[in-house]
């Protein structure tokens, strides 16, 4: 199995920053990978660093089988797409889509006919003689899609591409991206800090932190079974709830480091007397009646929010317990009941953040 | 070889090649002289031992020579008159310009832009006008003063060794104020609205306003413009030339046109090198301080 | 309403008021060159020339103007393009790459932009002297100028380049084209208009140019029009018709280019002087 883009290794200083640490990553061709993870951990230098508009300072890049550490962009035959579309401000948007072609000098018939195409597939064709500053956001985004289209590249990089849209077009052209890419069958790598956006495109999400690749997997495998605390909290929104607790004596449930101790069991087993950090996401509490029972948390009702399909209770307790209940919560209700099944109850080591279960 | 290429068609080879280029350049024809400078200012170099390599070398001769002359020390206070006058008063007249041309009015920032026709001229031109202008027996300005009644007798600007220097003085202030009132013009406008507004709900006068907003805002762009300012001043060459030649008997002479009459019409090329290796010390210390400073307020 | 209006109005009197004093040296030398020679000397001093004169072809042919005219063209042009040729792209390396090597080159450079010439000229002197260069004044005085004002070039079109995106050169070089490529087809262009005004600039500078001339050239044929004028004006001279003229002629083509590229000139001067 050849991989389309192959990463071993990798390491990126700037300077004495060391922005990319030992990152390796096999990319199938035909697969669309999301990278995601904070602000300033990484992505666009890893991205960057693939598209050879960075250097490489240690590891082995592959692209189609090939080495390319050290050829230039232009030698790579890679398309990106950039968070501000670096549309070229003084060409039209024909001239932009032919830009690459023309740089191959390709014939004009050739480039006719992919133009019309492109046009057509990206809904550009009334605006071709046009010049970027005279297109909405939107349009611009497409014809910045277009450019990359237009090679028939190896793989599309996209940084962010969708991060200038207002949140109504880039529900749209999420869908659109991925529908694109599956047409073309082609490689895609794809940067976002927007998780949502990540798990809804992707084939395979990458998790990075502080220049080190956490955890990468099928979007749903992320969060069901998050390999450490950081990609726990990461995945999934509103964010998962994190309590310390004791492992109680029989060795499979936990003593909550909250008022009233609550006890929850969990699926698996651990020693006896281990202090662990507890996590459970917030759309798996379930408000109940039961005062006792199974797995019940008993919690103050501090803050009620309400957005009108569901209601995040927010409970007075330190740490803060979130609930996503999908009713409306009464406001005035002092306190509340909610009930969580074992198996959705994570451990993680309160040394390392690594997972227990 | 194709590595070769590949660093200066896509690598740092290409940024390197660009910038040596200019700096090649300037080393060639900035950097070698100012460096030739030192060494000539330490020999002696006349109309005959010019083109030879071999100069006698002679110390700090030239420098103990410059220090001991009768002239230094009033060349000197010149030359802190006319950059103390200069910058100070194209300061304070560009700054209340700057601050009219802020007000609301019709067309207010292109008869700003006018200003700048006085910067953009040859200083020998306005030089010449300004030599026009401050004739004595015919000179507008004398003629001016007179019928206002701000005079009572002519004053022979240009050849009154009391007043030759101050003639410089004026018509560099006049080339320098357009520079002063833009650059500050840019500062002001930095300035929003609304800290103003906030002033004066909090109850302070216009005068304290200026005081405890404009000012205190303005330091960096104040600096910026004074430095500008003191360098820009010390470059002025061609009005002296074509104003007073630094007469008479060096009233109106100051360093940066001495050492050019000490090389160019008294031959004393060594001489002439001491004082430019002074000036261009003190002009690029002032340089650096200013571009330190600069470098400051961006990282703030 | 009305009463904002009258202070408005208030106002602009006011402006055009000190306008009128800064600009009236300029208005000076126009009117004394439309006057007679007799009206120069009358006192007291007409401020409307009473019987205009019209001797700019007299002046021109009597002062040699064409010659003086087109050394000073020559002068500028070639600064500007010795300027251009080799300024641009160091402006465009510092605006993009920023490191302690690029720094120091900017400090080298800035410091450079500040040495005056009056204090430049007497190495120079001596160096074009040694190495031959004496042989050709003008091109010494080009190259002199070039390097006088090749660092203020440098600061300015700096300034033009940092507005350039960097991910639209990044964008060309994946779409396939190599530094040197994407350099000329991307940014240079979308940096036009800078350039251009930052060369204009340049050229105006030097069609102006005094110092270096003056010591370098000793040829009457060879010297440009600034060391021209000044050899009119000598302390005795009385031709103020003749001087002021000439000085009219000389500046109202710098004036025109002034006018029609103002805003230009003064965004590019004060985005540069200040970085
Ligand atoms: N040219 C550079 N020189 C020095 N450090 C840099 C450079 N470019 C990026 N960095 C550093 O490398 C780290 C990773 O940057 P990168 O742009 O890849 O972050 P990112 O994950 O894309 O963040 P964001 O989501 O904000 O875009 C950051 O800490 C950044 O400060
Ligand atoms: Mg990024």
């Amino acid at each position: 199995m050849t991989y389309q883009i192959e990463l071993e290794n990798i390491n990126k200083y700037y300077g004495g920053y060391h922005a990319l640490r030992d990152i390796s990553l096999g990319i199938e061709p035909g697969e669309f990978v999301a990278l995601v993870g904070p602000s300033g951990c990484g992505k666009s230098t890893l991205l960057r660093t693939i598209a050879g508009l960075e250097g490489i300072s240690g590891g082995t890049l592959r692209i189609a089988g090939e080495t390319v550490n050290d050829r230039a962009p232009r030698e790579r035959d890679l398309a990106m797409v950039f968070q501000s579309y670096a549309l070229y401000p003084h060409m039209t948007v024909r001239r932009n889509l032919t830009y690459s072609m023309r740089l191959k000098r390709r014939s004009k018939a050739d480039m006719e006919r992919s133009v019309e195409e492109i046009a057509r597939i990206t809904g550009l064709e009334s605006l071709l003689d046009r010049y970027p500053r005279e297109l909405s956001g939107g349009q611009r985004q497409r014809v910045a899609m277009g450019r990359a289209i237009i090679r028939e590249p190896k793989a599309f990089l996209f940084d962010e591409p969708l991060s200038n849209l207002d949140a109504a077009l880039r529900v749209h052209m999420r869908s659109e991206v991925r529908q694109l890419h599956n047409r073309l069958n082609a490689t895609s790598v794809y940067v976002t800090h927007d998780q949502i956006e990540a798990m809804t495109m992707a084939d395979r999400v990458v998790v990075m932190r502080a220049g080190v690749v956490e955890q990468m997997g099928a979007p749903l495998d992320l969060y069901d079974r998050p390999c450490n605390r950081f990609v726990a909290g990461f995945i999934g929104s509103p964010a998962m709830n994190f309590v310390d607790g004791i492992i109680r004596e029989d060795g499979v449930s936990v003593r909550l480091d909250l008022p009233g101790e609550a006890v929850l069991r969990f699926a698996g087993a651990r020693p006896a007397g281990e202090t662990v950090t507890v996590g459970f996401r917030p759309e798996h509490l379930s408000v109940t009646m039961a005062a006792t029972g199974g797995n019940i948390l008993s919690l103050p009702v501090g803050f009620v929010e309400r957005t009108g399909s569901t209601s995040y209770v927010l409970s007075s307790t330190t740490p803060e317990i979130l609930l996503s209940v999908p009713e409306r919560f009464p406001k005035e209700q002092g306190s509340v009941n909610a009930q969580i099944a074992p198996e959705l109850v994570h451990l993680f080591s309160k040394e390392d953040g690594t997972a227990l279960l | 070889m194709s590595r070769f290429k590949n660093t200066f068609s896509d690598g740092v080879g290409f940024d390197t090649i660009l910038v040596m280029i200019a700096l090649g350049y300037l080393v060639l024809f900035s950097a070698f002289p100012l460096v030739y400078n030192i060494v000539m200012s330490m020999q002696e170099v006349d109309l005959f031992s010019l083109a030879s390599f071999d100069r006698p070398f002679v110390g700090l001769d030239n420098y103990r020579d410059v220090l001991g002359r009768p002239e230094t020390m009033q060349i000197f206070f010149n030359t802190v008159k006319f950059v103390g006058f200069s910058v100070a008063a194209q300061l304070a007249i560009g700054f209340g310009l700057a601050m009219f041309f802020q007000l609301d009015f019709p067309g207010n920032t292109w008869l700003r832009g006018l200003f700048l026709a006085g910067w953009i001229m040859p200083a020998i031109v306005v030089g010449g006008v300004w030599s026009w202008i401050l004739a004595g027996d015919f000179g507008v300005l004398n003629h001016i003063l007179l019928a206002t009644g701000l005079g009572d007798e002519k004053i022979f600007w240009l050849s009154d060794p009391e007043f030759a220097l101050y003639s410089v003085i004026l018509a560099n202030i006049w080339l320098g104020v357009p520079f002063n009132m833009i650059l500050l013009s840019v500062g002001l406008s930095g300035i929003s609205e609304d800290v103003y507004e906030a002033a004066q709900m909090d109850g302070a006068t216009r005068i304290q306003r200026f005081f405890t907003i404009t000012l205190p805002l303005m330091r960096a762009q104040l600096g910026a413009v004074i430095s500008l300012g003191v360098i820009f001043t010390l470059q002025q060459f061609d009005l002296f030339a074509s104003l007073t030649q630094g007469g008479p008997s060096n009233a109106s002479n100051v360093f940066q046109y001495w050492s050019w009459q000490l090389s160019f019409q008294n031959y004393e090329i060594g001489v002439g090198s001491v004082i430019s290796v002074l000036m261009i010390l003190f002009v690029v210390l002032v340089a650096a301080v200013y571009v330190r400073s600069t470098r400051h307020e961006h990282v703030a | 309403m009305r009463g904002n209006d009258v202070k408005r109005y208030g106002l602009l009197a006011l402006a055009l008021l000190f306008v009128g004093i800064y600009l009236f040296p300029l208005y000076w030398m126009y009117v004394t060159a439309l006057k007679s020679n007799s009206e120069i000397f009358a006192i007291p001093p007409t401020f409307w020339p009473r019987d205009p004169q019209w001797i700019v072809m007299d002046v021109w042919q009597r002062m040699k103007m064409d010659v003086y005219l087109r050394n000073s063209l020559i002068i500028a042009f070639g600064v500007t393009v010795i300027v251009t040729m080799t300024g641009t792209g160091c402006a465009y390396v510092l605006a993009r790459i920023r490191n302690r090597w690029m720094d120091a080159v900017l400090f080298t450079v800035l410091m450079m932009q500040v040495l005056p010439s009056s204090l430049m000229i007497t190495p120079i002197f001596v160096v074009f002297n040694q190495v031959g260069l004496s042989e050709y004044p003008r091109l010494s005085v080009i190259l002199a100028q070039a390097a006088k004002v090749l660092p203020l070039y440098i600061v300015l079109c700096r300034a033009t380049f940092l507005q350039v995106p960097k991910e639209l050169e990044e964008a060309a070089r994946v779409d396939g084209n190599s530094r040197v490529g994407a350099f000329l087809t991307i940014i240079v262009p979308l940096a036009r208009n800078g350039i251009l005004v930052t060369s204009v600039l340049i050229f105006l500078q030097s069609f102006g140019e005094y110092v270096y001339s003056r010591s370098l050239i000793t040829q009457r044929a060879l010297q440009p029009a600034t060391v021209g004028l000044q050899s009119f004006m000598g302390p005795n001279s009385s031709d103020w018709a003749g001087v002021m003229t000439y000085s009219a002629i000389y500046v109202t083509p710098i004036l025109i280019v002034f006018v029609l590229l103002q805003r230009q000139i003064v965004s590019g001067l004060t985005s540069g002087a200040l970085k």
